[in-house]
Formats: C-alpha cells, sequence, structure tokens
C-alpha cells in the first residue's frame, strides 16, 4: 500500500479540524455573553441557617428584608415601608409589592414571620431580639409587625446583617422546619432562581435569571439597591486546583475566579485579559485565639506577651500574603468598622518586642511547659502562620509544638477544654470577616462570658458588663465611646491577638464588569456583565 | 468454572463487608468532626452540638453501626451528610468520567506499551531499546502533575487546541467528550505505557528464545507473525495481568490527574468527602470499589484461559 502526500495533506487537515473544535463550539455557543462561568469552592451545604458558609451560595437565591449598602448602612430591600411607634417598641414593616418566590407563589408576612423565628433560633442577634420580643405577627398578607417589651435601638442593623447567619427569606413551609434540618428545595425570591437538575455538587451548580424579580429601582450600592441580573445564567464551577483554575481564565474557559492564590497575581497582572479586583473591601481579619482554661495563658501576663510578640507584617508575610494586600490590624473592631478605635495600642510596634514577650512569659511563671499549637494543614495561609508563630515563640525559649491536621481535626481539636495531656490545646490560628466586626453582640468572637464564649473561653465581668450596654445605645457617637471602653479592657484582659487584615482581590477576565463592590463575605451575582467574545 | 465463578463472587461480597466495617470503624476513630465542618469556622459550640445530635453523631458507635449495616442490607447507601443528597446519585454521577478516562487511557496504554514492549525485546540491546528503556524510566519517574501542567502549557494555554480542564458526558456531543479527554488520558498514560512496556518486553524476550520461535523463523515466518502471533500470545499471561491491576488502579479514581484536569471522577468525590468526614460517601465508594477490583480480578483470571488454553478452573 502507498501513501501519497496528498493524503498525507487530507488526514492532517482532518485532524487540525479535529483539534480544534473545541474553540470552535465554544464560539458557536449562541448564550456565551448571557453566561457567566464562575469559579468558587464547593457548595456543601444549601442552608444558610445550618451554615454560614452557604451564605455563598443562598446569596444569590433568598433575598432580604433588609441590607447593607457600601458604607455597612442598612437599607430596606424586601421591605418597601417601615415604621416605629411612638413608644419604640412595635415596628410594623410592608413587603414591597409583586414580590414572589421561585415557584410562583407570592411572598407573604407569613413567610418572613416564619424565616425570622427560624434565623433567630441560631443567630446570635436573633436570639437577642427574641429575648426581648412581645410578639412577631402578620397584620395582613403583606404586612407584619414585631413588637418588643423594651426598646432596641439596633433592630433594624440585626435584620440586615449579612454577617453571620443572615436572614433569608424563605417559603413557610421551609422556614418551619427545625434549624437544625436543612432546607434543600432552594426556592427563595432573590434575583436568581438554583437549577436543581443541573446541581452536580462538588462540580458545578447553575443559577438562572429569575425573571418574575422585581429589583429596586434605587443602584446597586453593596447589598442593598437594585439586584438586577444582567446575566442569563451563572454556572458556578468548582476547580479544587488553583493553578489549574488559574490556566482554565488565561484559556476563557472561565470568567470569574473568587480566589486566586496570591502566588499567581503576577500571572494574572501581567495577562492583558485579566485583571485583579478587590471587591470585597473590608477583607478578613486574622488572629490567634488563647485558651484561658489552660496554663500558660490562664495567666493574662502570658496572653500580653503574645500581644508584644507578634510581628504583624512579618507573620503576614510568612503566612503568604501579598504586601499589597495585608495591613495592620490594631482595633478589636477590625480596620473597616465605624467602631474602629486605637485606644489602649501602645502594645503595638513594628517588628514586635521579644524581649517584652519574653519578660511578661517569665512574669506569668512559665516553666518551659508543651504549648501546643493547632495547625490546620489544608489551610495554607493559616498553616504557615502557626509555623512561624512556632518559630517565634521557641526563639524566645518557649516550648513550642505544632499539631498539625486538616481543618476537620483543627476544628473537634479546638472544643476541647481539657489540658494538652488529654487533647487540650494552647493556640490556634482563625479568621473572620472585618466588616463583622462591628457588632459585639452577634458576633461571637466578642464575647468574654467563659464556658459560653468561643472557643478559648475568654472571661472578663467587667467588659461583659459594658458588652451588655451595646444594645441599649441609640446613636453612632455614643457607641463609639463605648467601643473604646470595651477596646481599652479587651486588649489589658487579651482574649485574642490579631495577625493581620488582609484581602483577596478576584480574578476576572477584562470582559466581565460591573462586580458589585460590598463590605462582607459574599460575592454577589447581580449586576455584572459580560461583553461579547 | 461455573463453581469457580461463585466461589470469587461470595469471596467479592465477603471483602466487601470487611472492608465496610474496617472503613466505619477508622472514619469514626480518626480525629474531625462533620459537625464542626458543616457549621463552619466562625459557629459556637452550642450550634456545632445542635447539628452533632441532629446527624445522629452522638449516638454509641455500636449503635450507628448497626444502623448503617441494616441501611447496607437494604440496598441502602445513605445521604450525603452535607450536600443531603443520596449517596448512590452522586457515585454514579462520577463514574462516567472515571470509566471514560480509565478505558480511553488504558486503550492508548495496552495499544502504545505492547507496541514498544514488542519492538524493544525484538530489537533487544540496541538503540531503539535504549531509547524505550530511557523512555520508561522518564514516564516512572515524571509525577502525572508535571506532565499535566507541561501539557495544558503547550496545548491548551499557548495554542488553544484543547481544553484546559473540565469533562464533557458523552450525551453532550461525543467530539467534546474526546477532546477534554485528550490531554488526562495522555498525562495518565506515560507511566502506563512505561510500566506495561517494561512487563511485555521481559515477557517477550523469556518467550522468544523458545525452540518453536526459532522453528517459526527457520520455516519463513515474517518477523510480524512471529513476534503478535507466536510469541505475543504466550507471553500475554503477566501482560493481562498488569492490564488488569491497572484497569483496577484506574477505576478506583485516579486523583491527581482528575485534580489537575478539573475531572469530576470518583478519586474527587472520595478526597472531598475525606476532607468533609462526609461518611456515607466514603463507606460506599470504598465498598463499591473493593468489589469492582474483586470482579475486574476475575474477569483477568477469567481470560488467561482464553489466550492459555492450558489454564483450567
Amino acid at each position: 500500500m502507498t501513501i501519497t502526500r496528498r493524503e498525507i495533506i487530507k488526514a492532517g487537515l482532518a485532524a487540525g479540524t479535529a483539534l480544534s473544535m473545541p474553540t470552535i463550539l465554544r464560539a458557536q455557543t449562541p448564550d456565551d455573553a448571557r453566561t457567566v462561568r464562575w469559579v468558587a469552592s464547593n457548595v456543601f451545604v444549601f442552608d444558610p441557617i445550618i451554615s454560614v458558609t452557604a451564605g455563598y451560595h443562598a446569596y444569590q437565591i433568598y433575598d432580604t428584608l433588609f441590607a447593607l449598602d457600601s458604607k455597612g448602612m442598612p437599607q430596606p430591600q424586601m421591605v418597601g415601608k417601615w415604621s416605629l411607634s411612638e413608644d419604640k417598641k412595635t415596628y410594623t414593616f410592608q413587603l414591597r409589592e409583586g414580590l414572589t418566590f421561585h415557584d410562583g407563589s407570592p411572598v407573604t408576612a407569613a413567610d418572613c414571620v416564619a424565616s425570622i423565628r427560624r434565623w433567630s433560633q441560631v443567630d446570635s442577634g436573633g436570639k437577642l431580639i427574641m429575648a426581648i420580643v412581645k410578639d412577631i405577627s402578620k397584620e395582613n398578607e403583606k404586612t407584619f409587625t414585631i413588637t418588643l417589651n423594651e426598646p432596641l435601638p439596633l433592630l433594624i442593623p440585626l435584620l440586615a446583617s449579612s454577617g453571620g447567619y443572615y436572614l433569608a427569606i424563605m417559603r413557610e413551609k421551609d422556614a418551619t422546619l427545625p434549624p437544625t434540618e436543612q432546607v434543600t428545595a432552594n426556592i427563595g425570591s432573590g434575583p436568581f432562581k438554583f437549577n436543581n437538575a443541573l446541581a452536580n455538587p462538588g462540580v458545578s451548580f447553575t443559577y438562572d435569571r429569575n425573571e418574575q424579580y422585581i429589583p429596586r429601582q434605587e443602584p446597586a450600592d453593596g447589598y442593598a439597591g437594585g439586584k438586577v441580573a444582567k446575566v442569563d445564567r451563572v454556572v458556578w464551577r468548582v476547580i479544587s486546583d488553583q493553578q489549574t483554575a488559574v490556566a482554565a481564565l488565561q484559556a476563557g474557559e472561565v470568567d470569574f475566579l473568587a480566589t486566586p492564590p496570591s502566588d499567581l497575581y503576577p500571572l494574572i497582572e501581567s495577562d492583558p485579559n485579566l485583571a485583579l479586583e478587590n471587591v470585597n473591601e473590608s477583607g478578613r481579619v486574622m488572629f490567634v485565639s488563647m485558651n484561658f482554661l489552660q496554663s500558660p495563658f490562664d495567666n493574662a501576663k502570658a496572653r500580653q506577651a503574645m500581644l508584644h510578640l507578634i510581628d504583624q507584617e512579618a507573620i503576614m508575610l510568612a503566612a503568604g500574603f501579598n504586601p499589597k494586600y495585608f495591613r495592620p490590624v490594631k482595633s478589636i473592631f477590625g480596620n473597616s468598622t465605624p467602631y474602629s478605635n486605637d485606644e489602649n495600642t501602645g502594645w503595638y510596634k513594628k517588628g514586635g518586642d521579644p524581649e517584652k514577650a519574653k519578660q511578661l512569659f517569665q512574669e506569668a511563671g512559665y516553666t518551659d511547659e508543651k504549648v501546643v499549637i493547632l495547625q490546620s494543614t489544608d489551610w495554607p495561609t493559616a498553616s504557615k502562620a502557626a509555623e512561624y508563630l512556632a518559630f517565634t515563640l521557641r526563639k524566645i525559649g518557649v516550648n513550642a509544638e505544632l499539631a498539625p491536621s486538616d481543618w476537620g481535626g483543627v476544628a473537634k481539636r479546638r472544643a476541647n477544654k481539657g489540658p494538652i495531656e488529654d487533647g487540650g490545646w494552647n493556640i490556634y490560628v482563625n479568621d473572620w470577616t472585618d466588616a463583622e466586626l462591628d457588632n459585639p453582640i452577634s458576633v461571637p468572637l466578642f464575647r468574654a462570658n467563659g464556658a459560653d464564649a468561643f472557643f478559648g473561653w475568654p472571661k472578663n465581668d467587667q467588659y461583659e458588663v459594658l458588652r451588655a450596654k451595646w444594645v441599649k445605645i441609640e446613636t453612632l457617637q455614643e457607641r463609639k465611646a463605648l467601643a473604646r471602653e470595651m477596646q481599652s479592657l479587651a486588649w489589658d484582659f487579651v482574649s485574642n491577638v490579631m495577625l493581620g487584615q488582609y484581602f483577596e482581590p478576584i480574578a476576572r477576565r477584562k470582559s466581565l464588569t460591573g462586580l458589585v463592590h460590598f463590605h462582607a463575605a459574599y460575592w454577589p451575582m447581580w449586576n455584572m456583565q459580560k461583553a461579547s467574545a | 468454572m461455573s463453581a469457580y465463578i461463585l466461589r470469587r463472587l461470595v469471596s467479592a461480597i465477603a471483602v466487601m463487608a470487611m472492608v465496610g466495617a474496617f472503613v466505619f470503624l477508622l472514619l469514626r476513630l480518626a480525629p474531625g468532626d462533620p459537625a464542626a465542618i458543616i457549621a463552619g469556622r466562625n459557629a459556637t459550640a452550642e450550634i456545632i452540638a445542635n447539628i452533632r445530635e441532629q446527624l445522629g453523631l452522638n449516638a454509641p458507635l455500636p449503635v450507628q453501626f448497626i444502623h448503617w449495616v441494616r441501611q447496607m442490607l437494604g440496598g441502602d447507601f445513605g445521604i450525603s451528610i452535607f450536600s443531603g443528597r443520596p449517596v448512590l446519585e452522586l457515585i454514579s454521577q462520577r463514574l462516567e468520567p472515571t470509566i471514560s478516562l480509565a478505558i480511553l487511557t488504558m486503550m492508548f496504554s495496552v495499544s502504545v506499551g505492547v507496541s514498544f514492549g514488542v519492538v524493544a525485546a525484538w530489537r533487544s540491546g540496541r538503540l531503539v531499546d535504549r531509547l524505550l528503556a530511557a523512555f520508561s524510566a522518564l514516564g516512572y519517574s515524571v509525577p502525572v502533575f508535571v506532565v499535566g501542567y507541561f501539557l495544558v502549557y503547550f496545548l491548551a494555554i499557548r495554542t488553544h487546541w484543547l481544553p484546559v480542564q473540565g469533562y464533557v458526558q458523552i450525551n453532550q456531543g461525543l467530539g467534546l467528550w474526546f477532546v477534554h479527554l485528550i490531554l488526562p488520558t495522555l498525562a495518565l498514560s506515560l507511566g502506563f505505557i512505561a510500566f506495561i512496556a517494561r512487563v511485555t518486553r521481559a515477557s517477550m524476550l523469556e518467550v522468544i528464545s523458545e525452540d518453536y520461535i526459532r522453528t517459526a523463523a527457520a520455516k519463513g515466518a515474517s518477523s510480524y507473525s512471529i513476534l503478535f502471533h507466536h510469541a505475543l500470545k504466550n507471553a500475554g499471561v503477566p501482560i493481562l495481568t498488569v492490564i488488569g491491576i491497572s484497569f483496577a488502579y484506574l477505576i478506583g479514581g485516579v486523583v491527581l490527574t482528575e485534580t489537575v484536569f478539573n475531572i469530576p471522577g470518583i478519586g474527587r468525590l472520595v478526597v472531598d468527602a475525606i476532607n468533609n468526614r462526609d461518611y456515607p460517601i466514603i463507606q460506599s465508594v470504598l465498598i463499591l470499589t473493593s468489589g469492582l477490583y474483586v470482579l475486574i480480578n476475575l474477569a483477568v483470571d477469567l481470560a488467561y484461559s482464553l489466550i492459555d488454553p492450558r489454564i483450567r478452573y
């Protein structure tokens, strides 16, 4: 058999056509410009009342009564009009016209009442409301009231809060489920509908534009304003390997990357088709919690030593953060909240003060006992921060020992209040959304009530008296003054030690524009649009 | 033979039961708490305790075990702790990518690996043999993720010839399905080609020194006929064993390749489930893959008698 040159050329052309097929098919997809391919972490819980991690998914499909604007101020969202009685105890809320759930049923006052009741069983702010509530009931199909036994100036901010367990309005039949039983119907009244038929956990989730949604007339402003879905579909893909995700972005297979790795920022910045954009303008605060129940951190001197020891810049660099995207934090109220202040921050020193720390450990009576640092190996930045912390402690003579495991292991062990011999711990690294540090009532990190406090169980009765005052105060100025008083005490008894505030810019193709900027945790899908390829 | 097959099937059930019991205990004794992972990093102890209660994780271990065994005996693989979806549904979603990748990889690896092995044996000690030996050493030693990123850079990012990542189901178009699997198949095949080529070469070298091969050559049989009709068939048993083991390995999920090319296969399902402590998924997948292992080995054993009539069961 002989093969002619012409046959070889034909075979080559056929092979070339076959190899270029994906590119051709991509270009021929009719709604490509109306579909955003979005890469974010896996959605493994769908109900925002079961887990705060569900918020990333839930924020797209469940609407809210109120929402925080880009300045962190609450604005009506589903609520059209609201009023407060003269005695400041009864709030009346009227829903906007035309709100419907994705199954076509209208949103009613009964849905809102049931949703508030369910939310208030898990959220600290909701619990606070329920502690003084006299009645929550519907007046008619579109109106409901909250009647309190005493005034609560924080009620609207609590209903609007996007931190922690946010108040997602669900159908009454979903919202009457216990807060420990997951709602998986995924039927909200928000600007996007969850496409259940295309859901493939661990792989991809699809969100379709809710054509029935009536956005507010105001422009989008943080989570407030008009939530206009400008694309028909958002396909949320899970790409577990970051390098692959960036390669897919470069190749134009995806449009948006929620958390590109910081070591690839230069690569992204050098690509003319890509951009980094810091949409979450408040970022997150990384911190260290210490165990108040075990030696040496049962002694305030040892905790103060940690405050002096930490060199925030060095530890954030060691953790792998890009210097353009982190800054030090000196306030327990973070950097971006109205209550951020500089009260009692004399401990802060660029480079830290290891000598002072060493002296304080000695004053605390530290005698070479083991200091166990929980290290979450599947959370790279926290893992490296823990390593650097151990290194820093060893340099001043502290017998620091890392206890590596994945986050699942850390999460279980941090609940152990026992001594080290019984599987206890001394230090672990965690983080929190900076913008949420404006609420010492809802955010458990602010608690210093011992056994009921967050992991580490800090205790300070004087501070708790001040914290209890927070809900009674009506004006911003008064709350700012109280924030200073609280911080003054907090940096003396030292419940946590700040490591730094960091920002995680998203990466996008330049054809994707209009991303909403915000001060919280969740990336909104509304308002963005895509230019034709 | 039917008695032999029955015995092997019974042993498969026994193996699956032992794997199930072992995995159940191992998971419960390992550190980690699915309730804490569901609740998120900033959840309080009270919230975590409520979720744990709801999931039934507070029940004594023997009670949990008996409940699970009853479920399994009724053919119920349970519900994923995290997604709330039936485990069998999640597994079935992941089977197609895994089987597709396994079949393509084996087809490519066997055709290339066996050919390389035969040629290397035929030209033993010569330049071709040495080049193939070097290729095999490279195939063994270069990690799949290095090959993967290399292929992605040159064949996807630079040239846009092939997609970087992802999987398209076969019912969405044969062409799209195939092009999405070219890079992962190439990356994964390198090691298997090297492995199969070395085993084939060794096996062929033993056979081609036999008298009947010399007789065939003396009778004027062509090199092709000697190598592929006379020698390869008799060298086939160890090669078939290697192919069987490799295929069973591939069906169990190849996590690195699935991760680099974002293929939603069984391997990634298990790794995600392990990270989340999603017990029902981990238990079910491991039981099913252990059963598959036994069945594939059985199929390989039965295939021996097809290529070597002297083998009888």
